[in-house]
């Protein structure tokens, strides 16, 4: 499903990523933990084609898109949703609008319908009250979430979730977990997420995957990263356990 | 030696670099302009901030450009009796040079700074970077409906411009300063081309694609949080006025 | 922003804007009406010409007035048989006499010029359309005249006013009188002076008579054979001499016609004509075959939109006749081709191999083609970038424009590779170029492009390429 081959990235001397190689399954939910600043996001933004690597390959759906111009890439991204790490919501658009967007520009469906599924889907993180509002009226927590609802308002083959539940309080978090693992289950999509709940890492990935140094270090099914003796993966699973 | 080359080299490789990528941002939204989705209400949307929002201060700035130029004017016509001419040169000066440059200049401040202000804070917010993971080309999206906008909006508020100014003039000439409202008219009517005012309206369509496209361009390539931003902002500001000016003087030049 | 309890903020945008744009366009509109030069005029009017030797600072579109009335205006300026021959579009109510009297004049302080006509008598036949005006009047004649004319009388003022003082009072009267005393001083000199040179002045005239007396008797002289110069006129020797080279002139030329000497030979034989003339054929098709046959090197770049990059053509065309050319080219393409690949990948012990779309980048594809043309029509076939393929294309302007549709890579599981370009030559060597790439493609390849090209005869090439056979 997607495959990283070898993937370096540099940023101007730092390197960040370094001949990374991961295979994410399709249609599981992948988590990736790792140290904060240790490029997480920047993988995930390779996946997405937002970052093109120095070297290596990008191969999604058996599509190789490390070259591709930017007209195929959009065509490879229809199969995508994601949600950033600080939502990346448009500021000139409400609430409504934001999760209405993906569904405006790739789907005939009528203001009605459209409007049905932005209620259902804000209905799902809990925000059906905010419609009207404009995302500069909203708290971190709250904007992340309308990010989430506008990453599965397609119901898109591949999600990207960018540190869904950070910023949310227990019970919050709590419920975007439940709703991820509904969803993926009801879709039968390809999850990647990435995350520093630890706790919650293991109770939704199939798989978890840990980036350090640039490389993955390990990768597995939580048991199996449970049971590592991979030093780093020891220390940080203790650490984040506390 | 070397060091010096660097030293003066850098910058002259800076602003040919920047040369280099405003024209190729044009060229690629050339190529966005031709193919669908064609996002109508998008183009309006900036055509109602581009034009519509800017005629208060185009209507201010034009009206008080034609008294002060019909009072200065006759100031100076008047050593040699030629107080007949005020209206003409009013008119000449109105519709070919300061109705599409101060309107130019006013609309890049208005909303070229917004341009560059917004599309800057999108792209250091990553709100551009959302648009390409919904597959949503960015300078078709938010690039080409700005300058479409301001290249259609621009010559209407030029011909605003123009008017405001002439009947600005017309006011201090002939209800102040008592120049004869007859003559006044006429001689506009005698020296005015038809041609002098289409050209001011092209200068200002011209103008309109490079504020446009220079606060487009300034946004979009923002780096560096708020700061980047502010520094984005300012710099399309006086780049498109730099800009704006020497166009102006080549256009004149090929013009008229 | 409420306007008589009706707020703008209401409005939709597309209102706003259009009634943004309404507002701009009358007021366009308005200027324009106002100033006359856009008028609802149906009337066209009639032409009339009228030469001026000059006419120095005349612009189109300027008035034609009669008595201060417009009646008209300038519609063109020429040169003819170094006049300025001025075409005026007269307003066909208006009735011009055959004696009518067209002359340039400038007004105001900017001294625009424009034409001013002045009727003739009632009684003179009308000028019909496209007719002349006879008489004119320079403005800059009359303007400098009336210069002058102004400068004299200012002078002539002066004058009268200085002599008017000083002829003014008794003081006056004494200095005239004592003037006009000088004047008869200086007559009286003058007089003596003619009298006592009488002798020397009747001494030069005869002087003079003398000598048209001895011009007289020297050309008599001549005229009778006397004297050097005149002998030499006047022997018959001379003449007889003159006469005989002129007659043996005449035999040389008359031998040569008759084909007598080797000379004549040369000239008058046959097979000289006719070996001439076979040479000369040879030599006009040799000639020929070089006038049609050219190579041209030609590179193009398109810059493809999509894709953001160049794609590069060199071009050998080998063109033996005006109607038929060859064309060997190498093509750089970005996009590159799509490939199938496997890779195979280790992880943790499993070896997995997978089957890859690839995109290869800069890949160099090779075209050889076949061009015929009939017409405005040429027809082209064979290889295009690595694959089977053919095109139409369409020559404009001269072959300036060219229309190109090519059709190729008749892939069985995708939409063939269509092309459309249009190249427009500007200068020669120089053309720039524009279209629509692969424009039914169904891979998302399609793209617009524009690109330029430079292209050369070489000649050196072409030299060596004549002789060989093809
Ligand atoms: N556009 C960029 N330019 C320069 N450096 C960058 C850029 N993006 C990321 N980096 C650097 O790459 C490193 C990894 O950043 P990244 O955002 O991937 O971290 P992360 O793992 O997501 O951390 P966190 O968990 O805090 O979000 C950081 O050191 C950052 O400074
Ligand atoms: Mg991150």
């Amino acid at each position: 499903m997607i495959k990283l081959i070898k993937i370096s990235k540099s940023f101007n001397s730092q390197k960040v990523l370094d001949e990374l190689d991961l295979n994410i399954d399709p249609e599981k939910i992948t988590v990736i933990i790792g140290q904060s600043g240790g490029g997480k996001s920047v993988l995930l933004k390779h996946i997405i084609g937002l970052i093109r690597p120095d070297s290596g390959q990008i191969i999604i759906d058996k599509i190789d898109i490390t070259n591709l111009n930017d007209k195929k890439l959009n065509e490879v991204r229809k199969k995508f949703g994601m949600l950033f790490q600080d939502a990346a919501l448009f500021d000139s658009m409400t609430v409504g609008e934001n999760v209405a967007f993906p569904l405006n520009e790739h789907t005939r469906l009528s203001r009605k319908e459209i409007n049905k599924i932005v209620n259902e889907k804000l209905n799902l993180v809990g925000l059906e009250n905010v419609i009207h509002k404009m995302p500069s009226e909203l708290s971190g927590g709250m904007r992340k979430r309308v990010g989430l609802a506008r990453a599965i308002a397609l119901d898109p083959k591949i999600v990207l979730f960018d540190e869904p539940t950070t910023g949310l309080d227990p019970i919050m978090r709590e419920s975007v977990d439940e709703l991820i693992v509904a969803t993926q289950k009801r879709t039968k999509a390809t999850f990647v997420i990435i995350s520093h709940d630890i706790e919650s890492t293991f109770t939704i990935a199939h798989k978890v995957a840990m980036l350090y140094q640039g490389k993955i270090v390990a990768v597995g099914t939580p048991d199996e990263i449970r049971s590592s003796n991979n030093s780093f993966v020891k220390r940080f699973i203790r650490d984040l356990r506390i | 030696m070397i060091r010096f080359l660097e030293f003066a080299g850098r910058p002259l490789v800076f602003f040919i670099e920047e040369c280099g990528r405003i024209m190729l941002l044009l060229l690629s939204t050339i190529s966005w302009m031709f193919r669908p989705p064609f996002r109508f209400r998008v183009i309006f949307k900036q055509m109602e901030f581009v034009g519509v929002n800017s005629v208060g201060v185009v209507l201010i700035t034009g009206a008080f450009t034609g008294m002060v130029l019909a009072l200065q004017t006759y100031h100076g016509f008047k050593m040699f009796g030629g107080e007949s001419l005020v209206g003409s040169t009013l008119a000449l000066a109105m519709t070919r040079e300061l109705g599409p440059v101060f309107t130019a200049l006013m609309v890049t401040g208005r909303v070229g700074s917004a341009m560059a202000a917004e599309l800057g804070t999108m792209k250091v917010t990553e709100q551009i970077d959302a648009l390409n993971t919904m597959s949503v080309n960015p300078i078709q999206y938010l690039v080409m409906p700005r300058i479409i906008a301001a290249i259609l909006m621009l010559p209407v508020l030029t011909i605003i411009s123009d008017f405001v100014g002439i009947v600005g003039g017309y006011f201090v000439g002939v209800n102040l300063l008592k120049i004869n409202s007859g003559i006044f008219i006429a001689k506009i009517i005698d020296i005015v081309d038809l041609d002098d005012i289409f050209n001011g309206l092209i200068k200002a369509a011209f103008f309109g694609l490079i504020l446009s496209l220079v606060g487009c361009y300034k946004g979009i390539y923002t780096i560096g949080g708020a700061e980047g931003v502010g520094r984005a902002t300012t710099q399309s500001v006086v780049l498109s006025s730099i800009l704006i000016f020497i166009s102006d003087y080549f256009l004149t030049a090929v013009m008229f | 922003m409420g306007i008589g309890g009706f707020s703008l903020s209401n409005l939709s945008i597309e209102a706003k804007v259009g009634v943004f744009v309404i507002i701009g366009m009358i007021i366009l509109g308005y200027m324009s009406m106002r100033l006359g030069k856009l008028g609802f005029k149906m009337d066209q009017g009639f032409e009339v010409k009228v030469y001026f030797d000059s006419a120095s600072g005349l612009e189109e579109d300027v008035s034609v007035e009669i008595a201060g009335v417009e009646v008209g205006r300038v519609s063109k300026i020429l040169l003819e048989d170094g006049k300025a021959l001025v075409i005026l579009r007269i307003d066909s109510n208006v009735k011009l006499r055959k004696d009518v009297k067209a002359l340039i004049k400038s007004r105001g302080i900017l001294g625009d010029k424009y034409v001013v006509l002045i009727q003739g008598s009632p009684a003179a036949p009308l000028i019909e359309p496209n007719g002349r005006i006879i008489s004119t009047t320079t403005a800059t004649d009359l303007e400098s005249l009336m210069n002058v004319l102004g400068d004299v009388a200012k002078d002539i003022s002066r004058l009268t006013q200085s002599f008017a003082n000083v002829m003014g009072g008794e003081k006056g009267e004494a200095s005239l009188r004592s003037i006009i005393d000088s004047m008869k001083a200086v007559a009286e000199t003058l007089n003596r002076t003619v009298q006592e040179n009488n002798k020397g002045l009747v001494k030069i005239i005869t002087n003079l008579s003398e000598f048209s007396a001895t011009i007289n008797e020297i050309s008599s002289k001549i005229n009778k054979g006397e004297g050097s110069i005149g002998k030499l006129i006047n022997e018959e020797d001379t003449v007889k001499r003159l006469n005989g080279t002129l007659a043996s002139l005449k035999e040389i030329t008359e031998k040569i016609n008759r084909g007598e000497g080797s000379l004549g030979k040369l000239i008058n034989e046959e097979e000289t004509v006719e070996n001439i003339n076979s040479t000369l054929t040879s030599i006009n098709d040799y000639m020929q075959k070089q006038e049609s046959f050219r190579t041209y090197l030609d590179y193009r770049g398109e810059y493809l939109f999509d894709s953001e990059e160049v794609k590069s053509y060199l071009t050998l065309r080998i063109q033996p006749r005006e109607d038929k050319y060859y064309l060997l080219q190498i093509v750089d393409d970005p996009s590159g081709v799509e490939s199938e690949t496997d890779i195979t990948t280790t992880t943790n012990g499993v070896t997995t191999t997978e089957h890859i779309e690839k995109n290869e980048k800069n890949k160099i594809k090779f075209s050889a083609q076949i061009a015929k043309r009939y017409y405005d029509l040429g027809l082209r076939g064979g290889i295009f970038e690595s694959t089977g393929g053919f095109a139409f294309d369409y020559y404009l302007f001269k072959d300036r424009l060219t229309l190109s549709l090519e059709a190729f890579d008749f892939d069985s599981d995708s939409n063939a590779h269509l092309k459309f370009k249009a190249d427009f030559t500007p200068f020669k060597h120089l053309y720039i170029t524009s279209g629509f790439d692969d424009f039914i493609s169904d891979k998302g390849n399609e793209s617009f492009f524009i690109g330029a090209g430079i292209n050369f005869l070489d000649d050196d090439l072409k030299t060596l390429l004549s002789n060989l056979p093809f």
